[in-house]
């Protein structure tokens, strides 16, 4: 199945290269120690760098805001080709809806996608990161070519098992949590870097003027950061886990955001890229709602 | 707890109605708390989430986020934003492990003098329950 | 040369920690992190590589250098208290030889960077020989190796019948006289350096590739984040900004705090009136490798880099400091 979606990434990257339908093609290869990383294929030659299975974890929508905004100074931007699961076509259809990036300057090539293997259980053939094994989606929402054959959906799992925890927990209980995670954060962004929704040219975190936090590396500005970091992507998260994914220390921020994500389903029925038709929730209201406060 | 906590509390009040409620609590001659600390906003809709988490962050035990009655806001639509953003902040920051019951949100009109005294009582006496705040800020004990 | 059982050591270390901060290899919720501790048993001494590296209890993450109070036209300075000695436990032979680099570059031009100064003079390395190289790691291609015990005060290596240790300095030989082991004629077993060598070229061969496309092609996956320069035993770029912590009528107290920047970070460069020399993120990347291998050497006499691998291991992408390296000697070559 894997050895099926990476051919099918190759073909179609070739083709779309070779014809200048776009001017590359970002995808996976294999790095020099075995392991998968983003690729930028700008030759149809080289089509065959681009590999497939599942630990290309990376969101490579990430990407697109450099390669397809639109443009800005009366120069085309080049077409890009991307190599794209559902959650990453989520973000991807955020940043659209957002204005960062224009449809037309993408082409998806879409993948059915497995699930990709929890970190541990590369190699060993085992089983499925916690987040994929809850995702329901198989097929990209839209694409220009699909590959691999949409594998089955299993049976349902909990969507928000992953929050139960500590949702049973006290409110001292969560702050011991989260100061024992902030602790070992370095601050080093990775996680506000891989994320497709985090494009603020100057981000609250590092501004000067005014500087809401300070430069130091201790539990209060970390915990500032990642919280308002969490808060500014409410209702923009496409729940991808790029940042879980991204973070050197293991931290599981994807909590903070899929709490947030939980209570926008649950308030406003609103889930993130799944319809660009529909306002995102904090950038509008209804008269009469009734909501928790 | 010692008997003697006196919370702290920030109040961001909105300048139309519910700063005008509180100036109204004042020139009423109706008692109200001191542990509130009020900073005017032109909006409840001005109020950035960033601030709810800055005041906790630099002393804070409990904060009010008050603004005009939905429909009645003084831009229109400023409070119904706010009352959106708040529904979230309120169950994200209790996630984080502050308490939904040291954030109140509130709609209070320039005539509701009464109102705004029973809600800071109401409030101070609830944090005062909770006891002080002193979490993700400076000096706190880091993790071992 | 000294031979100790793990429970003499950890007895010995006990000991040490009454006088002095003793940082050491511990779990951090999962993530081995050197940390100081407060007893011998939370101390891990089977391991390959930490996360991070000692750097911060030498070049501290963040640092408060000054603190200001004025009340009224009352102008009071507070320096910061000086920490406590300290002892890192178990310091690999790359993360010391990063300490001399760092000396290279912070003490080695006037005016020398005083905090760190008076950091390296309160602390004592004990060293803990790596027995082969870990993944990512090349050290040997730096001219160190896994059980190079010249960094440091006093080197621990494992052999078969217990834990060697000898003392290298002064401050070694006085550590050392505290524990209580039977001395040894036995020599250190040599670690194993099996392993593909990295060619690291000289810098007038890095100033010959300088506008090759190759620095864009590497940088189209890097995500501009901090991730390789904090984990970095040798970088040690910062930032020092004023926090204000307290004011009111009469009275403002702020502190200058200098805290850990990186080079990869878009507004690093960025000057007042809003220039920014290296506003792509390519440049930033070259930069960061031109700092290293060639700016040192030829300012410094050093290459700021000491093979530990952790850049390659932390980069979210895949950037990998060794396959640059090939990638500059085989363009070098091509130039030759």
């Amino acid at each position: 199945m894997n050895h099926e979606i990476q051919d099918g990434i190759r073909i179609r990257a070739r083709e779309l290269l070779s014809l200048g339908e776009v001017g590359c093609v970002i995808g996976h290869e294999r790095g020099p120690r075995g392991r998968v990383r983003p690729v930028f294929v700008h030759d149809a030659g080289d089509a065959g760098r681009l590999v497939w299975d599942q630990t290309c974890h990376h969101n490579l929508v990430v990407y697109l805001r450099d390669r397809a905004a639109p443009s800005r100074r009366g120069d085309a931007p080049l077409r890009a080709g991307i190599v794209a699961r559902p959650c990453d076509v989520r973000a991807l259809n955020v940043l659209i809806h957002e204005g960062q990036v224009a449809r037309d300057q993408v082409f998806v090539i879409g993948v059915a996608c497995p699930g990709m293997l929890a970190e541990e259980a590369e190699g060993a053939g085992g089983s499925l990161a916690e987040h994929c094994r809850r995702c329901k989606e198989r097929v990209p929402l839209f694409y220009d070519a699909l590959v691999g054959e949409p594998p089955p959906v299993d049976a349902v799992v909990d969507a928000w098992e992953d929050l139960a925890e500590l949702e049973g927990s006290t409110p001292g209980e969560r702050l011991a949590f989260w100061i024992r995670e902030f602790d070992r954060c370095i601050r080093c962004y990775a996680c506000r870097q891989a994320c497709p929704g985090c494009y603020c040219f100057e981000c609250l975190a590092e501004q000067v003027d005014p500087q809401w936090v300070s430069i130091a590396h201790r539990v209060p500005q970390k915990a500032f950061f990642h919280v308002m970091r969490a808060y500014h992507l409410a209702g923009r998260c496409a729940e991808c886990h790029a940042c879980d994914l991204a973070c050197p220390m293991h931290i599981p921020l994807s909590l903070l955001n899929r709490k947030i994500a939980k209570e926008v389903k649950a308030l406003f029925g609103y889930t993130a890229g799944a319809d660009p038709t529909i306002p995102p929730p904090l950038a509008t209201f209804r008269k009469d709602e009734e909501l928790p406060l | 707890m010692p008997d003697s906590f006196e919370p702290k509390i920030v109040g961001f009040l909105c300048n139309w109605c519910s700063y005008a409620g509180a100036d109204m609590t004042g020139t009423s001659r109706i008692p109200y708390p001191s542990n509130i600390r009020i900073v005017r906003v032109p909006c409840s809709g001005r109020v950035d989430p960033l601030y709810v988490l800055k005041a906790f962050q630099e002393g804070a035990d409990g904060v009010l986020v008050a603004g005009c009655h939905p429909g009645d806001c003084h831009y229109g639509d400023g409070n119904l934003y706010a009352r959106r953003r708040y529904a979230l902040m309120r169950s994200f920051l209790d996630f984080v492990g502050i308490d939904a019951g040291r954030l109140r949100v509130e709609w209070v009109s320039a005539s509701e003098g009464n109102r705004f005294a029973q809600v800071v009582a109401e409030l101070t006496e609830q944090v005062r329950q909770l006891g002080p705040w002193a979490g993700l800020r400076e000096g706190q004990q880091e993790a071992a | 040369m000294k031979v100790a059982t793990r429970d003499a050591l950890a007895r010995w270390l006990d000991s040490v920690m009454v006088q002095r901060s003793v940082i050491a290899p511990r779990r951090v919720e999962g993530e081995l992190l050197y940390r100081p501790v407060r007893s011998s048993d939370d101390i891990v001494f089977d391991f390959e590589r930490t996360a991070l590296s000692p750097k911060t209890y030498l070049l501290p993450d963040t640092q408060v250098v000054l603190e200001v109070e004025k009340r009224d036209r009352a102008v009071t300075l507070i320096e910061p208290e000086l920490g406590r000695e300290q002892v890192i436990f178990g310091i690999r032979p790359c993360d010391a030889r990063a300490l001399r680099v760092l000396d290279a570059l912070l003490l080695g031009r006037t005016p020398a960077d005083a905090y760190y100064a008076e950091r390296r003079e309160a602390t004592t390395l004990v060293g803990l020989a790596c027995p082969q190289l870990w993944d990512d790691c090349f050290c040997s291609s730096l001219g160190s190796g896994p059980d190079d015990g010249s960094a440091v005060d006093l080197m621990i290596c494992e052999a078969e019948s217990g834990y060697l240790l000898s003392a290298n300095t002064e401050k070694g030989k006085v550590l050392l006289e505290q524990l209580e082991a039977e001395e040894t004629e036995q020599a250190c077993p040599a670690s194993e350096t099996a392993g593909a060598r990295v060619a690291v070229r000289p810098p007038e061969e890095w100033r010959a590739v300088f506008d090759d496309g190759y620095w864009l092609r590497l940088a189209e996956r890097c995500l501009s984040c901090h991730a390789c320069t904090y984990v970095c035993p040798t970088c040690r770029c910062f930032d020092v900004r004023d926090d204000t912590i307290a004011s009111g009528p009469g009275l403002a107290r702020f502190r200058r705090l200098r805290a850990w920047d990186s080079c990869m970070a878009p507004a690093y460069r960025r000057i007042a009136g809003g220039h920014n020399p290296r506003p792509d993120k390519a440049q930033r990347l070259r930069n960061r490798y031109y700092c290293k291998f060639c700016y040192s050497p030829l300012d410094f006499d050093v290459v700021a880099c000491v093979g530990c691998g952790r850049c390659i291991a932390a980069c979210p992408v895949g950037i990998d400091i060794t396959e640059m390296l090939g990638e500059v000697a085989a363009l070098a070559e091509e130039r030759s």
